[in-house]
């Protein structure tokens, strides 16, 4: 897979590869898929080629993260992408058994537990939520208090992993006690991690929610031209070609926006605004679908409500109400009071 | 009277630059000769006149801040589209007056280029850039806003002179402007899109006439021209006769994917006072610091970044020589609604000031309220919301209509 490194390589020729390893894990449970995913090369994608990965640029993943949420691929997929490049330095060995999916490892996002040093341990107390398919997992990544984590065995002695209410069926969200649970010095990684992994996750999160949300809008599209009413298909009614003409407007919003968050010159307000529009848009999106499917989008068989229940779950993961407050507060707390001189400057 | 003193040398310079150090020479030449009454966001702002305006806009085109990607041969800068967004954000970032020749700049000079004999090119390009001539759009009609196939104003031929009959209205600027770019019919109404021809008329000919329309901001932008057997010669038509339709479709497209293209930054730049302002009133700096405005404030942010993100991946489209087409709709819709919530939560904010006679406080207000009532015609101009929308269900959702 290391050729494909090559100048030249378009993050758009990893879709289709994506799409057809997403598709052919749909009957598989997680650890055939980690397997299935790896032999694809899409678990390594940003990983560097030491542990076995390809070195690529963020960019590269975002089709792979789209095209598990247009297939609702039910696999950490975003979260293993990220630890086998945040591994790759401290802990190259694990980082290498994401990369080839011996080891299914996730993140848990929300949380943070307190770490005390003994010796060359470190004993970890606290509790940490939303952690994707950690029931199934063999390692979870944990924060420690502001900006470091642990990768923590979930068989280590002290964890357990609870069920915890959340709307996405496919990708359950686990809630993780830990209490007194020791893992070795070498297995925190450093202060900045943290910071890296949720400003990366944000792109991907909104990856993932364009590949539900265009799923979305084509169901709703074809529903709108198929289905008839009145003796007309449902798309001559022009409250419905403008419902989809504005859930068209804000697919390709985040379509552009995740464009602009990888590109050259993008920092940490281009990466927390495109998932703030990602998340906002994405629920318009599915929302606006389950409306134009009318009483047959609330039927278990249209699965226009698993794109929902998976962009809610991506909007809480990465606390949009929270982070658009902050993006505020930072705005706001740049920018000096009004004097005699013009503001521009 | 002369507002203009000078240019720094800059501008004589960045002829030979590309890239960020381009962008530093504009940024420099823009904030050392924009004078601060021309600025909404200084205590100084006093709306200019027409003739300061002008003198200004021709000393931006002088510095290279106008007919950016223009061949040279027109007078233009020859640049690159990437060039013009650079230039765009720098303009943007300060709180300077709308050109009063965006008409000419950003739809006539376009179409000329475009389907402009090398004559006319020659003729109307430098006049437009040096603001000898300003320019007005005629193609609303009483009975056709936005619908443009409904046009009435008729051209009849004689020969090598045009015959114009009719009457255009929402004709921004109409009574400052030398010419006028006119959408006429030359076949029978029932051809809706076809037989459309544009014309460059001269606004002081024989048989126009201007009237302006007071508008909601109070001020009388808009006009009213009546044409009363105009004569216009062959040599103003623009385009062959029934490739009207054709050309104004260009011209839209254009005008609603890269029309005032500074307009995140500017949005941005209207962002930062509003903000500054609220910070100089105790009453408004306590409340933007509560999480309900940190949050709006978090969503001006946010239609601020997914606008250049619109923006910015027209210019790539552009750059790799694709159309716009209906993909311009995207961003008209966007940045008008967008603009909209903003101008609404100036508003809102404003009001609870604590101290309004504060100079910071009267400035802000004067300036939002009036960008809150101009940007009510946001959604309307250039296509209002319902036709994007429309645009975007017919041609790029391509949704049946059919039974």
């Amino acid at each position: 897979m290391t050729t494909l490194t090559g100048e030249g390589l378009q993050p758009s020729e990893f879709a289709v590869t994506a799409a057809r390893a997403v598709a052919d894990c749909a009957a598989l449970g997680p650890r055939e898929q980690a397997k299935h995913l790896a032999n694809d090369g899409l678990l390594g994608v940003i990983a560097s080629q030491d542990v076995g990965g390809l070195d690529l640029p963020l960019a590269f993943a975002v089709p792979v993260v789209a095209a598990a949420g247009s297939g609702l691929l039910g696999f950490p997929l975003m979260e293993s992408l990220l630890l086998s490049r945040a591994l790759q330095d401290t802990l190259p060995r694990a980082a290498e058994a994401v990369v080839s999916g011996e080891m299914l490892a996730t993140v848990a996002w929300q949380g943070s537990v307190s770490a005390e040093r003994e010796g060359e341990s470190v004993v970890l107390n606290g509790w940490v939520a939303r952690a994707a398919c950690a029931r199934d997992a063999d390692c979870v990544l944990v924060r420690i208090g502001s900006g470091a984590a642990a990768l923590v065995p979930t068989d280590s002695e002290g964890v357990v992993v609870e069920d915890a209410a959340g709307l996405d069926l496919t990708v359950p969200e686990h809630t993780v006690r830990l209490q007194g649970v020791t893992i070795p010095a070498v297995s925190v990684l450093p202060d900045s991690t943290w910071t890296l992994l949720g400003s990366d996750a944000n792109v991907l999160r909104a990856a993932a929610i364009l590949g539900s949300a265009e799923t979305c809008l084509a169901m709703a599209q074809e529903h709108a031209s198929t289905r008839r009413q009145f003796g007309r298909a449902l798309s001559y009614n022009q409250a419905l070609r403008h419902s989809l003409a504005r859930q068209k407007l804000a697919l390709e919003g985040i379509r552009h926006a995740i464009t602009r968050s990888v590109g050259e010159t993008a920092g940490s307000i281009e990466r927390d605004a495109v998932f703030l529009a990602a998340a906002a848009y994405g629920c318009a999106i599915s929302e606006g679908a389950l409306q134009v499917h009318g009483g047959m989008g609330f039927t278990w068989d249209v699965p226009v409500h698993r794109h929902l229940r998976r962009v809610r779950a991506l909007q809480a993961q990465g606390d949009a109400s929270g982070s658009l407050a902050a993006l505020g507060r930072r705005t706001i707390a740049a920018i000096a009071p009004a004097s005699d001189v013009a503001v521009s400057g | 009277m002369t507002v203009i003193e000078t240019e720094s040398p800059e501008a004589a310079t960045a002829g030979e630059l590309s890239g960020e150090p381009y962008r530093v020479a504009m940024r420099r030449w823009l904030r050392a000769n924009l004078p601060a009454s021309f600025r909404s966001d200084s205590p100084a702002f006093s709306s200019p006149g027409l003739t300061q305006s002008k003198e200004w806009e021709a000393a931006m085109y002088r510095a290279g801040l106008a007919g950016i990607t223009w061949p040279k041969a027109y007078g233009g800068h020859g640049r690159t589209l990437r060039e013009h967004l650079i230039a765009n954000q720098e303009i943007g970032a300060l709180a300077m007056p709308e050109s009063v020749n965006s008409i000419g700049k950003e739809l006539a000079g376009p179409i000329i280029l475009a389907v402009g004999t090398e004559e006319q090119k020659h003729r109307f390009l430098p006049a437009i850039l040096e603001m000898r001539d300003i320019w007005c759009q005629g193609f609303s009609e009483p009975e056709a806003g936005s619908d443009l196939a409904g046009l009435r104003t008729r051209a009849a031929r004689d020969g090598d002179i045009w015959r114009i009959n009719g009457q255009k209205i929402w004709t921004s600027g109409a009574y400052r402007a030398q010419r006028c770019l006119v959408l006429a019919r030359t076949g029978p109404l029932e051809d809706r899109h076809r037989g459309l021809a544009m014309f460059a008329v001269r606004l002081d000919a024989k048989g126009v006439r201007v009237r302006p329309i007071k508008s909601i901001d109070g001020r009388e932008s808009f006009c009213e021209v009546f044409f009363d057997d105009v004569e216009v010669l062959q040599s103003d038509a623009l385009g062959a006769p029934d490739e009207g339709w054709n050309a104004a479709i260009r011209v839209l497209e254009i005008e609603r994917a890269t029309n005032r293209m500074y307009r995140a930054w500017r949005f941005e730049n209207e962002l930062r006072h509003l903000i500054s302002a609220c910070k100089s009133d105790p009453a408004l700096a306590q409340l933007v610091a509560n999480r309900h405005y940190e949050a709006r404030i978090g969503e001006v942010v946010v239609d601020i970044e997914v606008l250049k993100a619109h923006v910015e991946t027209a210019v790539d489209a552009l750059v790799n020589g694709d159309r716009i087409g209906a993909r311009g709709s995207l961003a008209k819709l966007h940045w008008s609604e967008a603009h909209q919530r903003f101008a609404a939560l100036t508003l809102e904010l404003l009001a609870q000031a604590s101290l309004p006679q504060l100079p910071a406080v009267q400035v802000a207000r004067r300036r939002f309220e009036a960008i809150y009532l101009q940007a009510r015609a946001e959604t309307i101009y250039a296509g209002t919301t319902e036709i994007q929308l429309g645009i975007i269900a017919d041609r790029i959702l391509q949704l049946s209509k059919g039974k």
